[in-house]
């Protein structure tokens, strides 16, 4: 299948100026040229074939957004080569825009002083929707999003759900070829984080729409994509599909036990010394609660015997690690052992 | 797998552009209190220049023109400083700032021809005050508001026009300066106090320091206001209305490229930092 994207080395650093604390380090930045140097992104390289359904992934300031900023042209990269839908996005912007759909999750593109209809219907003209299509798209964002009762109101007056609604329809109103999502479920809340997913995934499946999505909320991921990239302080620290992931990281099962009383130190001890011979570690006592983690498989009668043998439990379940748990846990990791599983 | 889109053609872009221009007139209207109060403001300080003129004359009444003209003129010079009263460089800079620029970036048009169809419906709507002042004045001066003849006010629309686009041209260049230093207050002063004191809404050029005069003549904001006023009221007519549309057309391309060329390197080092 043809690529929809293609990124190879791709970097960007920014020159910062460097400003001593203080009101005397703020009139001296005024006379001082010194910079350093911010690499934001730092050599990433994949391709998107067409129609895939990718989540980008990474914790504040991991170069999440700069990526997606420099595949739809808007900043000019330092370093590498990309193509979105064979152009090169910095060189030939205004076509690509065409093109693609863009929701910045915090730059709304609605006009802000004007009802939300007044800038469908720009859309429409601005990317030459045809009428075959905008019957379809426009419609569709109404019903699916609940748009009905926002069409008559001046952007500036909606909220943050809301508006993020509305955007959502305008990047997807001329079904794009490859959709970038920054955060498209940030400020909704549960119902309509459903609902946005639900359309987002209609529209994907009926456009065939390369999609894009960077999100902290891992629900967007795990619902809508089937691949995931990783990114960590510029680099791209995991590439490939949803089941990969989970099987590089998720190994991990967890018993979680309601105790009858507190376990005491010393009993913990004890426990603790026990399930390490069949490698389960206590990972939480708080409480009334105790949660105890292990890796090897069939592990958990053995560990569970002895966790009722040596306290009162009063409730316990089995579960297996979710994503959340495992990138929570990579994000937490120092820097040379995030991708140890 | 569809195809790509292929770029529009400039017949398409028209038809973008215009559906453009009536949103943003429409957007116009949402800040009708706060560009009235604005608009309001500079008719006090046009009223203070018209009375120290007044003064002047009081004392020296056989000045280059007669007070009658003066009047004229600065009633003029007012109305046509409406319609140019424009907000890109406040929007701009903002827009640049918190990082909203990059949602206009990403629309398919070009982002100078979208910005100055913002500044035509700005003009729209600010010279419909400009045309009220202009009543005010004929209720008071009568035909002497009114050019000499026909293909005068002709003459005069077309430079209006270009006075427009000359205009715009330096406010977009300037603007580009808030690529470089993310504020657009310096920029919008330092370009305010030039377009004050050598555009001649105060008072036309001849009256200027020759020295002052010199520099207007090589600067392109006399054009803005002297020029199409000067065409108005007879004051250059033939081969000399035509010189200064002339040079008014070649300061609006010059100022076009100018600013196109400074904003793709402007473009080259913007940074929208943040989510």
């Amino acid at each position: 299948m043809e690529n929809a994207l293609h990124v190879e080395n791709l970097a960007k650093s920014y020159k910062r100026r460097v400003r001593k604390p203080g009101l005397a380090g703020a009139f001296q930045s005024m006379f001082s040229a010194k910079t350093e140097e911010f690499h934001a992104v730092k050599g990433i390289s994949f391709s998107i074939k067409r129609g895939e359904k990718v989540g980008l992934i990474g914790e504040n300031g991991a170069g999440k957004s700069t990526t997606l900023k420099m595949l739809t042209g808007i900043i000019v990269p330092t370093g590498g080569q990309l193509e979105v839908l064979g152009l090169v996005p910095w060189q030939k912007r205004r076509q690509l825009a065409l093109n693609i759909g863009v929701v910045f999750g915090q730059r709304p593109q609605l006009l802000w002083d004007i009802p939300v209809r007044e800038t469908f219907k720009l859309l429409k003209d601005m990317y030459h929707i045809p009428n075959g299509v905008f019957e379809i798209t426009y419609p569709e964002a109404v019903k699916r999003l609940d748009l009905e009762p926002l069409l008559s109101t001046p952007v500036r007056l909606l909220s943050l759900g809301q508006r993020m609604r509305c955007d959502l329809a305008a990047s997807l109103l001329h079904a794009p070829a490859v959709a970038f999502l920054d955060e498209p479920t940030i400020g909704l809340d549960l119902t309509v984080k459903e609902q946005v997913r639900e359309y987002i995934r209609d529209m994907q499946n009926r456009f065939g729409i390369t999609l894009l999505i960077t999100t902290h909320d891992l629900k967007d991921i795990t619902e809508v994509c089937d691949r995931l990239l990783l990114l960590d302080k510029g680099k791209l620290l995991f590439d490939g599909s949803l089941k990969a992931f989970e099987k590089r990281f998720a190994n991990e099962s967890r018993i979680v036990a309601e105790l009858h009383q507190p376990a005491t130190p010393a009993s913990l001890k004890k426990l603790s010394a026990e399930i390490k011979r069949y490698g389960g570690a206590i990972t939480l006592s708080e409480g009334h609660r105790l949660i105890l983690e292990y890796r090897e498989a069939g592990a958990a009668p053995a560990l569970t015997q002895i966790l009722l043998k040596r306290q009162k439990v009063v409730d316990l379940t089995l579960e297996k690690t979710d994503i959340d748990t495992i990138v929570t846990r990579i994000y937490r990791k120092p820097a040379g052992e995030k991708m140890k599983p | 797998m569809r195809p790509l889109q292929p770029p529009l053609t400039l017949l398409s872009s028209f038809q973008s552009y215009a559906s453009y221009f009536v949103r943003c007139l429409k957007a116009s209207f949402a800040y009708r209190a706060a560009t009235i109060t604005n608009l309001l403001t500079a008719a006090v300080s046009y009223s203070i220049t018209i009375m120290i003129w007044r003064q002047v004359y009081s004392q020296n009444p056989n000045l280059l023109i007669s007070s009658d003209q003066m009047y004229v003129y600065l009633l003029l010079a007012g109305c046509v400083n409406y319609a140019m009263i424009m907000n890109i460089e406040f929007r701009i800079s903002q827009r640049i700032r918190n990082g909203l620029v990059a949602t206009d970036l990403l629309k398919p048009v070009d982002f100078q021809i979208a910005q100055g169809i913002q500044a035509i419906s700005d003009g729209f709507f600010n010279g419909s005050m400009g045309i009220m002042v202009f009543l005010c004045g004929f209720f008071v001066f009568g035909t002497r508001m009114l050019p000499p003849d026909f293909p005068c006010f002709c003459l005069f629309m077309i430079s209006f026009l270009l006075g427009f686009t000359v205009m715009y041209g330096v406010c977009f260049v300037f603007v580009q300066g808030a690529f470089y230093t993310y504020s657009g207050y310096g920029i919008m002063a330092s370009r305010n106090a030039l377009q004050l004191t050598f555009s001649g809404v105060s008072a036309p050029l001849a009256f200027y320091p020759p020295l002052l005069k010199t520099i207007a003549d090589w600067l392109p904001f006399k054009h803005i206001i002297y020029s199409p006023i000067s065409i108005y009221m007879g004051w250059a007519k033939n081969a000399d209305a035509y010189q200064l549309i002339l040079q008014q057309a070649c300061w609006a391309v010059f100022l076009f490229v100018l600013g196109k060329l400074i904003m793709k390197h402007a473009l080259k080092q913007l940074e929208v930092q943040g989510g």
